[in-house]
């Protein structure tokens, strides 16, 4: 079981606490209606699946309730670090490094 | 009977004898004793049968890593039989019965034995080879004798009658191994005023220590020492010591899984005592304090009941009072072998030899040997044993340029084997922490750390109590030192300290065709050298795949014992150093673990939670049958005496739509949709339109994927211009709440809007039927339901009942239909009142099963059951919920997709069968010509089917490709025995089309 | 309703009488029209609590208050902030049924949360609240004191969830 920091709470809890929500950065369209057929088809399906370090966004489910988001290796499954939903994707080179 | 207990060693009560049966018969043994030390004291080493050959074995350790001498215990009570268990770690108690395993008819005589004969058979790869051929015969013959065959012990037949439980603990420092370093490392971090956790799998604390009375610490003995030092731990209250509690997992973050034993050591177990306990712990930093596992030697014969781990002998002699033989070998490559041959030299034992396969050792140790007139062969090998079911002689030969030359025979009743010691890595390595090879030593030692973890004592490879205890102090003074405090440092003045070296080997040279030879890698699993150097031979080139090969480590001990010697003897085949080849992972859990522990508290009524309505107890009590509905149980139907479900369902459709019923509908999801932005908010996430819903005004709610299919559905009352009573479906609640609170969080963040549950704040009660709302408008306070006043799809607030309300005109049954909410500690008083007021109108309760049917004669779906995530609004034939002009909403976009707009695809349709009475099977799947040749092509499925009291036949719906176009079709849908029967299609709205029963004044 | 339901020396198991509850969403920024409404000046910080009398105040989102008051005061409270919607947009849900709230008090209090939940318990402070889970049940955690805790759980969730802490009781009161 993980600890995992959230960003609004600023404290490190237990993974129980939290939920998996798919790819971060993944933004809705302003106007879907203006996307071509595999415009859209790569907005709802195309995901990148890193070996490596993953965007991604998880929600405190049991705990604030808010949807943040996070970079994991998914290698060696370690949080690099948690950053708030609308918050651009931090600079982990240092991180990464020290992994 | 013989003892070989000797007294005043040991430190079993021999104060308190105690009782226990084996195989049926009674031995005595002392508190503190295990099964296997009382056993050895009774003379008794065949304690088991090997798994493949079902060759006589006795016990070869005394530890947790025990592969042989696995028995099966029965506790007190009905179902308390567990197989597998270790004679090694099982304590004994008065009344305990333990029985041998894998043998038939007895244990001394095993007809299973015939493999052992057979062994040219059962080689390395066997299973792969053997069975091969003819190919139909695996499933008839082969498959179901080895399923026989297979499996190690019996399995218990009666459901775990015992409690588990569990805990989460959080500590600074977590202690595994409680050796000479656990106990340094602990007090080191105890004294520094740390939360320390210490624990240890034994049924007491000091490990090596408990082996080596005659050493000093501190100008102590070492028990004196040992005595000493607990007690200092438990005066600390920032100390908790936690004994029969092994690790048997390293998780991520340190998290480690600890499993407890409480009562299996116990006769009288006290009455809802759990018999273990799971903890969850979470330490800042863990010291691995798991010391060494002694290698065996490989030769022919190594495996006779007799032939042990010479460490194991000091175990049971030091701290059990027991003399495993009168007359042992010892057999060496290590100097620590030396010491159990003068320690049971000293308790009155004639040691026949010490047989060393080194040239030279240290002239100390030959001086000791000759002051007590032990023989020493220097420069020797082992090529054989004599004896079955105990060991009688043991073979030697003198080696000179690694030949074997003239064999000795030297008769005994105990071969003490020392190949080496191997440090215990196994938690380490669930931590994907690598591990580095000693060339010098040829063992694995820690090599890059992943987690907050220190490593101490024998499992970093050093040797000697002295070295153990320092190592251990400065493994917890870093431990403190990374939590960014301070610890003392503790020093140890140790005397007559038992330092030693030695080295490892592949399996012992011989004089005889190696080919013959039975020489044991794996004792449980029954792999030899000879089995690991053919798998090389047959192409295996990783451990790996040595490893599956021959299963060498596969057995309940994970290769504890035969790992690193299968590994030298691999890399010899293969003519390469031990790391080019490889070393197997090691998984959790670190010894076998009941499935008990881990569940926990969770069985029986707790497996998992069962929520319940406020009004479920009245449905128990009036006798409803229950079916669970995602996490809840809802009231199914509500049989009278003499009625099956078709009958009371039947009975409940016809009360309901002739006069009046009622349905807990309190487990349907509510949101409260809340803020100024309310409106704007449901216009994105629903496909209907809401800017012109007027207060007081409900809609049919339906909400899409991105991708286009529903999600779910509910009708949606406006409470205010800014306030929504928005339901869902009961399995949908969670989910909605979430997809809600992901778009207004992360997409739409500058929305003023705020959401909150209250599913379980209201209780809702649906009435239905003709006389609902003469039933309903005597209790309605504070608001008129009147036809005019009230029409349908309407919500209003009023005291139902005097309890406050939020009230719906709403219809899930095709006939006058209310939905009151109250809050939830009223639900039962206001379905009480109800009851009793509907009796006039003879009001019936009715379940999820009439409310199916019901819900299903008008054609209204069911998301989920009539959808299945691949459904639009379309292909449901309910298009007409999507508002048309509003720019976007969730899923808008994919009701263009390509694949959304093509011909063919599955939309939902009414079956009628043609015989009225046949009542299709839900999830049958359909064709339109059932004379086509096989594979069919299936054109859709069905996804509700009822019998229809009120239309006196049976109705269904399916979704079927093209169905749309398909009206008046005849199509094929298989019952039961597969006979396909014919049904036609229809629209969806089977009973009353118009609407009018809607209209009652 | 407030008979212990369960109990050893070093713990005690209530079920603790209905309070007036409310769900309060509101912008941090006009926290103070909420403070003033509600008469008790609201906690901050996530896991924060404030309590005046029979009223209490727990952060447990950076735009969520669990706020507690006497029954009898829910009508008013509803009223006050109703008056206030209009120029401070807010959500305020009455939630009094839709919980039940266990109290927990003795020696061992923490000791038998922790049969199942995950939370270092030590790092919650004495007047703060946490939401977080029980077992298979997300519940909302009080803490009153060193000893004393109260833990609200929805109502359906109830019988599982105290179901379990009488088991763990026992398991307690045994001292193995």
């Amino acid at each position: 079981m993980l600890l995992i920091h959230c960003p609004y709470c600023d404290d490190t809890l237990p993974e129980l606490e939290f939920a998996y929500a798919g790819e971060a950065h993944i933004a809705r369209p302003e106007d879907p209606s203006k996307l071509s057929d595999e415009e859209w088809r790569d907005f709802l399906f195309i995901r990148t699946n890193v070996k490596g370090v993953h965007a991604e966004r998880w929600r405190h489910i049991n705990g604030c309730g808010r949807f943040f988001n996070a970079l994991r290796d998914t290698v060696s499954d370690r949080f690099l670090t948690t950053y708030k939903a609308g918050e651009a994707r931090p600079d982990t080179t240092d991180l990464e490094a020290a992994v | 009977m013989t003892t070989y207990r000797v007294n005043g060693r040991g430190r079993v009560n021999t104060g308190k004898p105690v009782t226990f049966t084996f195989d049926s018969q009674t031995y005595q043994g002392f508190e503190g004793d295990t099964v296997a030390s009382a056993l050895l004291a009774n003379g008794v080493h065949l304690m088991g049968r090997s798994f493949k050959y079902h060759r006589p074995r006795g016990v070869v350790t005394a530890s947790s890593e025990e592969p042989n001498a696995l028995i099966g215990t029965t506790r007190a009570g009905e179902g308390r039989f567990e197989p597998n268990t270790r004679a090694t770690m099982q304590e004994i108690y008065p009344g305990l019965t333990a029985e041998s395993q894998n043998k038939w008819p007895s244990l001394k005589f095993d007809l299973g034995a015939i493999n052992d004969r057979l062994y040219m058979l059962f080689s390395a790869g066997f299973y792969y080879k053997t069975f091969m051929w003819p190919r139909s015969f695996w499933d008839s013959v082969y498959e179901p004798i080895i399923r026989k065959a297979a499996g190690l012990g019996k399995a218990p037949t009666h459901v775990d009658p015992d409690i588990y439980a569990s805990r989460y603990l959080h500590c600074d420092v977590l202690i595994i191994g409680s050796g000479p370093s656990g106990i340094a490392a602990a007090l080191a971090a105890g004294r520094a005023g740390s939360k320390v956790v210490l624990v240890d799998e034994n049924s007491e604390m000091g490990g090596t220590l408990l082996s080596e009375p005659s050493v000093s610490i501190d100008g102590q003995p070492a028990w004196e020492w040992l005595e000493g030092a607990m007690a200092e731990l438990d005066r600390l209250p920032n100390v908790t010591r936690m004994t029969r509690t092994t690790a048997i997992g390293y998780y991520h973050q340190n998290m480690i899984g600890l499993v407890q034993k409480l009562t299996d050591h116990i006769a009288d177990v006290p009455d809802g005592a759990p018999r273990e306990r799971m903890w969850r712990l979470r330490a800042k930093e863990v010291v691995l304090a798991q010391g060494a596992i002694e290698r065996p030697m490989v030769f022919d014969g190594n495996d006779v009941p007799g032939v042990m781990m010479a460490g194991a002998a000091q175990t049971f002699l030091n701290r059990f009072g027991v003399l495993v033989g009168r007359e042992p070998v010892v057999l060496t490559s290590h100097d620590s072998a030396w010491y159990t041959a003068f320690d049971m030299a000293d308790a009155g034992a004639k040691v026949v030899a010490i047989v060393d396969t080194r040239n030279e050792v240290a002239q100390a140790l030959k001086d000791e040997a000759q002051k007590r007139g032990i023989k020493t062969h220097l420069g020797y090998t082992a090529t054989g044993t004599k004896g079955r079911l105990r060991v009688k002689a043991l073979r030697v030969n003198p080696v000179s340029n690694g030949k074997a030359g003239d064999a000795t025979h030297l008769s005994c009743d105990a071969v003490l084997v020392c190949g080496g010691w191997t440090p215990s890595l196994h938690l380490f390595s669930h931590t994907k922490g690598s591990l580095d090879w000693d060339p010098e030593a040829k063992v694995y030692l820690p090599g890059h750390k992943t987690e907050d973890v220190h490593i101490a004592g024998a499992g970093r490879g050093l040797w000697g109590i002295a070295a153990a205890l320092e190592d251990g102090a400065k493994a917890g003074a870093e431990a403190i030192g990374s939590l960014g405090g301070k610890a003392d440092v503790v020093a140890f003045e140790v005397t007559a300290d038992r330092t030693g070296t030695g080295i490892t080997q592949k399996e012992l040279p011989t004089d005889r065709s190696a080919g013959k030879a039975k020489a044991f890698v794996d004792f449980q699993n029954d792999v030899t050298a000879k089995d690991i150097r053919l798998a090389v031979r047959e192409g295996m080139r990783s451990i790996e795949h040595v490893k599956r090969y021959t299963t060498n480590g596969m057995a309940t001990d994970q290769g504890k014992l035969s790992n690193m010697n299968g590994l030298t003897i691999a890399s010899d085949a293969l003519g390469k150093e031990a790391p080019q080849v490889g070393l197997t992972t090691f998984r959790p859990p670190y010894t076998p673990t009941t499935f008990g522990a881990f569940a926990g508290y969770h069985k029986g009524a707790h497996f998992e939670v069962t929520r319940k309505t406020p009004i479920d107890s009245w449905a128990e009590e009036h006798g409803a049958e229950f079916e669970p509905v995602a996490l809840w149980r809802r009231a199914w139907y509500f049989p009278q005496a003499g009625e099956d479900m078709h009958k009371a369902v039947a009975r409940e459709c016809k009360s309901t739509r002739e006069s009046l019923g009622i349905f807990d509908a309190s487990t349907l999801g509510k949101i409260e949709v809340s803020g100024p932005d309310a409106t704007e908010f449901m216009n994105r996430m629903y496909t209907n339109p809401w800017t012109k819903l007027g207060v007081g005004r409900a809609r049919y709610g339906l909400l899409l994927g991105e991708d286009g299919f529903i999600r779910d559905d509910g009708v949606i009352g406006r409470m205010r211009d800014d306030l929504f009573h928005v339901t869902t479906t009961t399995g949908g609640a969670p989910r909605v709440l979430n997809m809600m609170e992901d778009y207004l969080q992360t997409e739409w963040p500058d929305l003023k809007v705020w959401l909150t549950s209250t599913t379980e704040e209201w209780a809702t009660i649906a009435l239905n039927g003709p006389n609902a709302r003469k039933l309903l408008e005597q209790f309605v306070e504070g608001a008129d339901i009147s036809a005019e006043a009230f029409p349908h799809m309407s919500v209003v607030e009023c005291t139902v009942a005097g309890f406050p309300s939020r009230l719906f005109r709403i219809s899930f049954t095709g006939e006058l239909g209310f939905e009151i909410n109250v809050p939830a500690r009223h639900g039962k008083a206001l379905w009480e009142k109800l009851w009793e007021a509907g009796q006039q109108y003879d009001i019936c309760p009715y379940g999820t099963e009439t409310m199916h049917v019901l819900r299903a004669e008008k054609g209204f779906i069911i998301v989920g059951q009539d959808t299945d995530g691949t459904v639009t609004p379309q292909d449901a034939g309910i298009g007409w919920a999507i508002g048309k002009k509003k720019p976007d909403f969730v899923g808008k976009r994919s009701l263009d997709r390509p694949d959304i707009v093509a011909p063919g695809r599955k939309q939902l349709i009414g079956l009628l069968t043609e015989d009225p009475k046949t009542v299709l099977i839900e999830g049958a799947q359909i064709v339109d010509d059932p004379k086509q040749p096989k594979p069919m092509k299936m054109i859709g499925h069905v996804t509700s089917s009822y019998w229809s009291e009120s239309l006196g036949r049976s109705i269904a719906m399916a979704v079927v490709e093209g169905g749309f176009d398909r009206m008046e079709q005849t199509l094929y849908v298989p019952d039961a025995n597969g006979t396909p029967i014919p049904a036609k299609v229809t629209g969806t709205v089977f009973y009353d089309p118009a609407g009018d029963r809607l209209k009652v004044e | 309703m407030n008979a212990p339901a369960t109990s050893f020396d070093a713990v005690t198991v209530t079920i603790l009488p209905p309070v007036a509850r409310f769900n309060l969403r509101i912008a941090p920024s006009d926290l103070a029209a909420a403070s003033q409404a509600f008469g008790l000046s609201l906690p901050t910080k996530i896991g924060q609590g404030e309590q005046n009398a029979d009223r209490g105040a727990y952060c447990i989102g950076p735009d969520e208050w669990l706020l507690h008051a006497a029954e009898a005061d829910q009508q008013a409270i509803v009223a006050a902030f109703d008056e206030v919607r209009a120029n401070t947009p807010h959500s305020l849900v009455v939630i009094s049924d839709r919980e039940l709230t266990i109290g927990i008090t003795g020696p061992a209090a923490a000791e038998l949360l922790s049969v199942a939940c995950p939370l270092d318990l030590s790092r919650i402070p004495v007047g703060g609240a946490k939401r977080t889970v029980f077992d298979y049940a997300q519940v909302t955690l009080i803490r009153d004191g060193e000893d004393a805790f109260r833990l609200e759980v929805w109502r359906s969730y109830f019988p599982h969830v105290h179901g379990l802490l009488e088991v763990a009781t026992r398991e307690l009161a045994l001292g193995l």
